[in-house]
């Protein structure tokens, strides 16, 4: 998943223009905001539970999770991100961080020092704000993972995953249409949805002969928006975006 | 823990072939289903369907062969005896 010819400024933008409206005052601060990109491979730890960050990270390219283990080294994913996210934006606030990022597909990353964020939301108060949204955001869609894994059945879940996904990569114009890049395996399916890795493949083997997905390697295609919307039971209130076009 | 298998055949949607499980006190305690040859995620393996009692709320591991599954099975049963006893 590429996130175009986007300046690492002009993605984040994006990501907060689809959740709060910016003058072009505000818009003009971020660009000026200094952002280090770096690649990662895949399965690494960008930063992990316990760290003290002096930066955040802003996802460029990949898809990335936070993730914690249980004592017996068992993964529940709790999120997963996508270009012009800040998955770990928590961290200019908290000081230790209380759960792990990594990547799930190679990813370029861009590092943004706490101090540059802080400069700018002291000039800025409603940057302050558009971030702190952002936060709420997250804990939005957290409030609907624990929904989604704790009650919904496998097949509505996958659903529902999926659903977000193609919404959230639109908002920020990664996917255009009904079809989005989707890198992840079986097993980071299973840590996403709290299923095993045999009912992931199932439940995707059921979609697909219901006509609901298409996969070629590793690209999805939604031919029929509005049922695995009604499958998933996805409502896109609690995204928060904008504009209703991308829900 | 000595257990005893019986072949059953399965409505999971997808494989049929199954075993049951039962403890020595002849109480259900699991469902195996093999899955197919070509499957994706674990070709010809036996997948724990579900587990009742100590089984139950377990994650849903598959196994090489039944041999591996019938160890699995008795290894979780003892431990849970175990643990039942320093209880009571």
């Amino acid at each position: 998943m590429v996130a175009g010819s986007y300046s690492p400024q002009t993605l984040m933008i994006r990501k907060l223009e689809s959740i709060f409206p910016l003058s072009e005052e505000e818009k003009q601060a971020l660009q000026g905001v200094p952002i280090q990109a770096t690649t990662f491979k895949v399965d690494q730890d960008i930063v992990r539970i316990g760290d003290r960050p002096s930066q955040c990270c802003l996802l460029l390219e990949g898809y990335t999770c936070v993730y914690k283990l249980t004592s017996e080294g068992k993964r529940q994913i709790m999120a997963v991100h996508v270009p012009g996210d800040i998955p770990d934006l928590q961290s200019l606030h908290l000081k230790v961080l209380d759960a792990s990022v990594a990547t799930m597909s190679p990813c370029t990353l861009g590092f943004i020092q706490h101090e540059d964020l802080r400069q700018i939301c002291e000039r800025y108060p409603r940057l302050t704000a558009a971030l702190w949204r952002e936060t709420l955001v997250d804990a939005s869609i957290f409030r609907e993972w624990l929904l989604n894994i704790g009650r919904r059945e496998a097949y509505t879940r996958m659903a529902h995953l999926l659903c977000e996904f193609l919404t959230r990569l639109k908002a920020v114009g990664v996917a255009q249409d009904g079809t989005f890049d989707l890198p992840l395996t079986q097993a980071e399916l299973s840590d996403c949805t709290g299923t095993s890795t045999v009912h992931v493949n199932r439940v995707l083997q059921a979609l697909r002969a219901d006509g609901l997905i298409q996969t070629k390697g590793t690209r999805v295609t939604v031919p029929d928006w509005e049922t695995l919307k009604e499958v998933g039971e996805f409502e896109p209130l609690y995204l928060h975006l904008e504009k209703d076009e991308f829900a | 823990m000595s257990l005893t298998l019986q072949p059953v055949r399965v409505n999971t949607g997808f494989e049929e072939e199954g075993v049951l499980v039962f403890d020595e006190r002849q109480r259900l305690v699991a469902v195996l289903v093999h899955l197919a040859d070509r499957h994706e995620v674990a070709p010809g393996q036996w997948f724990l369907e579900a587990g009742f009692g100590p089984l139950d709320s377990l994650s849903h591991p598959a196994f090489a062969d039944l041999d591996v599954a019938r160890n699995w099975i008795s290894r979780h049963l003892a431990r849970q005896a175990v643990r039942g006893a320093a209880i009571s």
